[in-house]
């Protein structure tokens, strides 16, 4: 309604985000169900990654750093929790937490360098 | 030789990555240079400037959140799934012309018999629903978008590969084969129990592709809920909200309460599968899995009927010349369905042996479920009624819905009685009665928006004959096969079998004559949608259907007109040749003859 404008408001009407959140989810349900690691660990970099993206774009965060270092945080819990405990899903949970470690280090390099270089321009 | 396999994987995955990553710097570029381009930021921001614009060709479509766009990518996804579904279903049928196994062996039939109900179901139900929806919603209360635009777009991209997933035994992929389990998936057959072969990856890979489709539906209903309750414009009460959007908002409240559900059966499936856990294989396991599937299973019934039945309410009086009888009653009936639709699950269950109290309750609520049902039937009935009826291909569609929506409900209710059940489960009867209800009356309606609003999302008319022919022979192709199918069940024939005893033969052709009939009227919709769409008339008239006559325009056509009425800068299309002199265009005979003089 025009008195309570919403978030939709102003959007633009393209983000390239939404089809790597959806490719992501389906790689890394099939690396973690079938204990391929390299799909595993993929498949959750590019969904973490890209909903970092569509956070930071939609400005429900300012910082990209504090939103992936969040992802990450989420991520080695749930990565620890299938490796050290009774569950015991050792390379799955291992696979979780190198996506996590990766994600958090994408980030880093991502608010040294990248950033950096964008607001050059 | 494992090493060199993850290795591989590594390597892909890697280099998939790299990719994502370089295309995602060059696309996200057009943000970077927008707002100098942009300029000035006088009489509004850099943003809004951008809001205006879509990246063109593929990319656009990859990266649309347009509602419209949104829409329309659901609507083609749509129709691909149901040409597959149909012709995996015209290849069974032709299969059953005969009693014995001939064409396809018998394990192809049980895997073809999956995908067909998950398909039409999951991939082409739901979706061509979120396809009017999607477009049509935001336009009809006035909203400038969905609530969440990029949701929406996160939940359509989530379908093509829950379709790749669900399709994935049929490719040629080694050591993978289709799921057999039926779309019920009923337990111990699908965990994997016993000597056959649905231990096999295929299975897991079409639970998750179902599980995906189920995300992919809660998302867009969390964002129609949202849209219809805080993006309706100013103007749009709940008193004169139209009845598609009340239809869409108790349908999303069905989808939030019964497809989560659905995906923590199928997480608790998937783990007693691959992770050793006995959800499913203790005392009880199977009967369990049956409650949790049934409990989504019935209100998905309702998902897939309630929004059809809203195109419906919507349609049909616009070429009655009147207005919906009743209203307010179709708006009661739909919420009193969406209530009554959580406490019948158990009929599915008359004859697994449950508790015979249970049981009775279960009836009682089944057949309560009959009241609203044909309180919507009486009032698109007598909205009819000595009404100025114009038989378009939209209208016959509506009210072939009602038609085939009467003799599906109506055997629906003789099933929801347990003596009656008890005799008619498992058969041919049910597999009748639903076909009535998902090809006779969803299917219908679903063909009934695709024409009538054809106008709006191609700015082109299709053609009309062609439209007819495509009803009637749906119309005699669904009666035809689905008629049958309940003789059959009368007879015993059970359903699920490839193969049946020769008494069966009869009734079985006349099914399968039906099942080509149908077959013949879609191919002749893919040819009239697809050429129209390329080639038919031009709409110059915002008011196609001459709605202001009865003064029953809706929103989505003021939008349309509107729409027509500024779209001439952008023109480009035009197709009336303008003569370079600037006076009146010359045919060619005119020409000629000009010529020779």
């Amino acid at each position: 309604m025009d008195e309570a404008p919403g978030l939709s408001d102003q959007y633009r009407t393209a983000s390239p985000w939404p089809v790597f959140i959806a490719l992501g989810i389906p790689i890394s349900e099939l690396g973690l169900l079938f204990g391929l690691f390299p799909l595993a660990v993929g498949g959750l970099l590019l969904f973490g990654g890209s909903v970092v993206g569509i956070l930071k774009e939609s400005g429900y965060v300012t910082s990209t750093i504090r939103a992936v270092t969040a992802l990450a945080v989420i991520f080695l819990a749930f990565g620890a929790g299938l490796a050290f405990t009774d569950i015991a899903l050792v390379t799955r949970g291992y696979a979780v937490i190198a996506a996590a470690i990766l994600l958090a280090v994408g980030g880093i390099v991502f608010e040294l360098f990248v950033r950096e270089q964008r607001q050059t321009f | 030789m494992e090493v060199n396999g993850q290795l591989a994987l590594t390597v892909l995955m890697g280099v998939f990555l790299i990719a994502v990553a370089a295309w995602l710097a060059r696309v996200e570029d057009w943000r970077s240079y927008t707002p100098l381009a942009g300029g000035g930021t006088v009489g509004g921001t850099a943003e809004q400037y951008v809001s205006e614009e879509k990246p063109s060709g593929v990319i656009r479509w990859l990266t649309t959140v347009d509602h419209k766009d949104i829409g329309m990518l659901y609507g083609a996804y749509a129709l691909v799934a149901f040409a597959v579904g149909g012709l995996m279903v015209v290849l069974m049928r032709i299969e059953l012309a005969d009693p014995s196994m001939t064409l396809i062996s018998n394990t192809f039939y049980n895997s073809l018999l999956t995908s067909h109900g998950i398909t039409m179901l999951f991939l082409f139900g739901t979706p061509i629903i979120a396809a009017f929806s999607n477009y049509f919603i935001p336009l009809l209360i006035g909203a400038d978008d969905m609530a969440f635009p990029r949701i929406n777009a996160i939940a359509f991209w989530l379908l093509p590969p829950a379709a790749l997933l669900i399709w994935a035994g049929f490719f040629p992929i080694p050591d993978v084969i289709p799921a057999q389990t039926a779309w019920t998936m009923y337990t111990p057959l699908s965990a994997g129990v016993g000597s056959g072969n649905q231990m096999n990856a295929g299975v897991d890979l079409m639970l998750l592709g179902l599980h995906l489709s189920g995300v992919s539906a809660t998302m867009g209903a969390i964002n129609f809920i949202a849209t219809i309750f805080t993006e309706r414009n100013e103007k749009v009460s709940w008193a004169n909200l139209d009845i598609f959007s009340w239809t869409i908002l108790t349908q999303s409240g069905l989808i939030l309460f019964a497809f989560p559900l659905l995906g923590s059966a199928i997480v608790m499936l998937l783990l007693d599968r691959n992770f050793g856990t006995m959800f499913f294989s203790v005392d009880g396991g199977a009967i369990l899995w049956q409650h949790l599937f049934w409990f989504f299973g019935h209100p998905e019934v309702y998902i897939l009927v309630l929004p059809p039945m809203g195109i419906v309410s919507l349609v049909l009086p616009r070429f009655a010349g009147r207005r919906l009888f009743g209203f307010k009653f179709v708006v009661y009936s739909t919420l009193a369905i969406g209530v009554l639709s959580f406490g019948v699950w158990a009929h599915h269950m008359f004859a697994t042996g449950i508790d015979p109290r249970l049981r009775a309750s279960f009836m009682a609520v089944s057949l309560a479920i009959a009241i609203p049902s044909a309180v919507k039937t009486f009032n698109w009935i007598t909205t009819m009624w000595n009404g100025k009826i114009r038989l378009t291909t939209p209208m016959l569609f509506c009210i072939g819905f009602v038609s085939n929506f009467i003799i599906g409900g109506v055997t629906g209710v003789f099933l929801a009685s347990i003596p009656v059940d008890l005799v008619l489960h498992d058969t041919y009867y049910v597999v009748g009665h639903f076909h009535y209800i998902v090809m006779g009356a969803i299917a219908f309606a679903g063909f009934a928006g695709l024409y009538y609003w054809f106008p709006i999302y191609t700015g082109r008319m299709y053609q009309v004959t062609l439209g007819k022919w495509h009803f009637w022979l749906s119309m005699v192709g669904t009666n035809l096969t689905f008629f049958a199918m309940i003789l059959l069940g009368y007879g015993g024939m059970p359903r699920r079998y490839a193969t049946y005893l020769p008494q069966f033969a009869t009734l079985h052709q006349v099914a399968t004559v039906g099942a080509l009939i149908l077959l013949v009227g879609q191919i002749i919709f893919v040819w009239n949608f697809v050429q129209s769409w390329l080639e038919g008339r031009e709409v110059q008239d915002g008011d196609p259907w001459d709605l202001a006559d009865d003064d029953l325009v809706t929103a989505e056509w003021t939008w349309f007109e509107r729409k027509l009425e500024t779209a001439v800068t952008d023109g480009g299309e035009d197709e009336t040749e303008l003569a370079t002199d600037g006076g009146q265009t010359v045919d060619d005979a005119d020409a000629e003859s000009a010529d020779d003089a």
